[in-house]
C-alpha cells in the first residue's frame, strides 16, 4: 500500500512538471485513436452492410435444359468443387413459371395463352457470407457459365463489384491509420518520458543514491505511458461518439445512410481499442527508460 | 537480525589495499588498507585534495575503486547490484560535500525521499522530519525550498536527508563547513545521537575542534596514501561530555595499524 502510495505521489509529481507535453502527447494520442476508430468504424459498418446486401445475393444459372435427379447431383458436386457454397437449389420449368407468374400478380393474364415451359430451368447459387468468396464472385459466375448445360449466369454483377472493391480499399486505409496510431502513440510517448527523464536526471541520479528500488523509479514513468494510453483512446473515442451522434442526427432519413443502420462499436471493441493504446503507449514509454534510464 | 548480535566482533567497513586512480594520472588514493568497527565513530582529515571525499565515493558505490577489496556490511559492494545494492544504499546515509539537494523541492521533501524510498508510512515520515528539523533549528524552513536556503542551512538539511531512514552506516563529508559554533555543537550532538544508536559514523573533516578531544580513531590521508591512523586524546568534546566511547570498546584493530 505504502508502495502505490509513493508511486502515485511521483507520476503526480512528474505529470505537475511536464503537463504541457504531457497534455499535447495525449492530444496527438487521442487524435490518432480518433482517426484509426473513424475509419475501422465505417469499415465495419460497410461490412455489416455488405452481410445484408449479400442476403439477396445469388448467382443464377440458367440450363438449356431440366436435369433429372441424377443429373443434379452431378451439378451439385461441380459447382462444390469451386468453392463452397451455402445453398443450391434447382429450380424446374414449372417453378420458374409458377414465381413469374407470382411476381406478374394481378397481370398473370397476360400468360394464359402460354406454355408453363416457356421459361428455362435454373439453379439458384447462394454463396457463402464470407468476404473472401464474395470478392472472387466473378471468377465464381465465370466458372459456373462453364459446367456442362449452362446457358447463361446472372448476378448483380457492377455493382457487387464495386461494392467489394470499396470494402477493399477501406481496409487498407483502416491498416494505414492503425499503422499511423502504433506510430504516434508509441512514439509520442517514448519522447515524452524521454524528456520527463532528462528533466529530473538530477532527481533521478539522487534516487538511485538513496536506494531506490528499480521498481520506485520505473513504475511512475509506466504508469504515465498507462495513463497516457488511457486517456488519449477514451478522449479519442468519445470524439468519435459524439460525431457519430451528430452524423446520425443530422443524416437520419437522407437516402443513402438509411440503407443500412449505422452502428456505433460495440463494447467489446471499445475495450480492445482503449487496451490496445494502453499496451501501445506503455511500451513506448518502456523503450525510452529502456535506453535512457540506466540503472 | 544476526548482523545486530554479532555487531560488536565484525567490521562494519573493510578496505583492503584500495587504490582509486583518474584519468589522466591522479592517484587519489593509493593503497588503502583500514578497518571500521560495527558502532565506530571513525574521522577522516587531510588537507585538500587528499582523497577523502574519493574514499567516501568508494564506500557508497558511487565510484569503483581501481583496485583492491571494499566490503560494507559483509557485502563486497562491487559485486552488489540491482535491488540488493538499492536496499543496502537504504541502509548507508550519505551527506554529501555539495548536498545534492533538490533545489526546487522543499526541505521537508528533501529530508522525506531517504525515507519515501523505504516506503516508510506517510505518518512516520511527517514525524522524523519535524523531529530532526527541531534537532537542527530549522523548524521553520519545513516548507522552503532548499534553494532559497543559505549555504549552512542547506548543510544541515543534507545532514538529516542521511540520518532520517536511520542507517547503519553514516557517511558524512565536511558536515561544519559553513557552520557557526552552535549549529556544529548541534550537528555533532545529532551525530552522536545516531552513533549511540548502533550507527557507525565515518566524518571527513577539515574542523579540528570535531575529532581532537575525542576518543575516537583518526585517519590522515595525504595526497591519497595513508599518513597516520591515530586516536583523539581523549580529553572529550566541551559539550558533549555524554558521548560513549564506542570504538575503543568494540575494536582491537585501531592498534594493530
Ligand atoms: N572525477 C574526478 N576526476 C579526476 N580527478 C578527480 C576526480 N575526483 C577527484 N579527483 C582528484 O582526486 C584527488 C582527491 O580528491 P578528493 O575530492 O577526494 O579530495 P578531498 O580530500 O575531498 O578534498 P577537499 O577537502 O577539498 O574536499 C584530487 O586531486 C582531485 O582533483
Ligand atoms: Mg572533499
Amino acid at each position: 500500500m505504502n508502495f502505490w502510495f509513493s508511486i502515485f505521489r511521483q507520476t503526480g509529481r512528474n505529470l505537475r512538471q511536464t503537463w504541457t507535453t504531457q497534455f499535447m502527447t495525449c492530444l496527438t494520442v487521442s487524435l490518432s485513436v480518433l482517426i484509426f476508430s473513424f475509419f475501422y468504424l465505417i469499415y465495419l459498418n460497410m461490412l455489416n452492410a455488405g452481410d445484408k446486401v449479400s442476403d439477396d445475393l445469388r448467382l443464377v444459372v440458367y440450363l438449356e435444359e431440366e436435369p433429372g435427379p441424377e443429373m443434379q447431383e452431378q451439378l451439385r458436386l461441380k459447382i462444390s468443387q469451386f468453392d463452397e457454397v451455402q445453398e443450391i437449389k434447382f429450380i424446374s420449368k414449372t417453378e420458374a413459371y409458377n414465381r413469374f407468374a407470382e411476381q406478374l400478380g394481378d397481370n398473370r393474364d397476360v400468360l394464359t395463352d402460354m406454355p408453363t415451359n416457356f421459361l428455362p430451368a435454373s439453379i439458384e447459387v447462394i454463396p457463402l457470407k464470407t468476404l473472401r468468396s464474395l470478392s472472387q464472385i466473378k471468377l465464381f459466375a465465370e466458372y459456373l457459365a462453364t459446367i456442362p448445360g449452362s446457358q447463361k449466369v446472372q448476378y448483380g454483377q457492377q455493382w457487387v463489384e464495386r461494392f467489394y472493391y470499396f470494402i477493399q480499399l477501406l481496409s487498407i486505409v483502416v491498416l494505414l491509420s492503425g499503422a499511423l496510431l502504433i506510430l504516434t502513440a508509441t512514439f509520442m510517448v517514448a519522447s515524452t518520458i524521454r524528456l520527463t527523464i532528462f528533466g529530473r536526471q538530477e532527481e533521478l541520479e539522487l534516487l538511485k543514491l538513496v536506494g531506490a528500488t528499480n521498481n520506485y523509479i520505473r513504475t511512475p514513468f509506466l504508469l504515465e505511458g498507462i495513463l497516457q494510453g488511457f486517456i488519449g483512446s477514451l478522449l479519442g473515442l468519445t470524439s468519435l461518439y459524439i460525431l457519430f451522434q451528430w452524423t446520425a442526427r443530422h443524416f437520419s432519413g437522407a437516402g443513402f445512410l438509411d440503407l443500412f443502420t449505422f452502428t456505433f462499436f460495440p463494447p467489446g471493441i471499445i475495450i480492445t481499442i482503449v487496451l490496445l493504446s494502453i499496451v501501445l503507449c506503455t511500451a513506448g514509454s518502456y523503450t525510452s527508460m529502456q535506453k535512457f534510464l540506466r540503472i | 537480525m544476526t548482523e545486530a548480535t554479532t555487531s560488536s566482533r565484525t567490521a562494519m567497513i573493510e578496505m583492503i589495499k584500495v587504490c582509486k586512480k583518474f584519468p589522466p594520472n591522479v592517484m587519489a588514493l593509493d593503497d588503502i588498507s583500514v578497518s571500521i568497527a560495527n558502532g565506530e565513530m571513525f574521522f577522516l582529515i587531510g588537507r585538500s585534495g587528499a582523497g577523502k571525499t574519493t574514499l567516501l565515493k568508494l564506500l557508497c558505490n558511487m565510484e569503483r575503486p581501481t583496485n583492491g577489496l571494499i566490503e560494507v556490511a559483509g557485502m563486497n559492494i562491487n559485486q552488489v547490484t540491482g535491488n540488493k545494492l538499492a536496499k543496502l544504499r537504504q541502509k548507508v546515509g550519505v551527506a554529501y560535500q555539495d548536498f545534492r539537494l533538490l533545489t526546487d523541492r522543499t526541505v521537508a521533501e528533501n529530508i522525506a525521499i531517504s525515507m519515501e524510498v523505504s516506503y516508510k508510512k506517510p505518518q512516520i515520515i511527517r514525524n522524523r522530519v519535524k523531529s530532526l528539523l527541531s534537532q537542527l533549528q530549522l523548524e521553520d524552513k519545513h516548507d522552503i525550498l532548499t534553494g532559497d536556503l543559505s549555504r549552512g542551512e542547506q548543510q544541515r538539511v543534507a545532514l538529516a536527508r542521511a540520518v532520517a531512514n536511520s542507517p547503519t552506516l553514516i557517511l558524512v563529508d565536511e558536515p561544519t563547513g559553513n557552520l557557526d559554533a552552535t549549529s556544529t555543537r548541534q550537528v555533532m550532538e545529532l551525530l552522536i545521537r545516531c552513533n549511540n544508536s548502533g550507527a557507525t559514523i565515518v566524518i571527513a573533516t577539515h574542523d579540528e575542534a570535531l575529532y581532537q578531544h575525542s576518543t575516537h580513531r583518526i585517519m590522515k590521508l595525504h595526497n591519497g596514501k595513508l599518513e597516520s591512523l591515530t586516536r583523539g586524546d581523549g580529553r572529550g568534546w566541551p559539550s558533549v561530555a555524554g558521548a560513549r566511547d564506542s570504538a575503543g570498546a568494540t575494536d582491537g584493530s585501531g592498534d594493530e595499524i
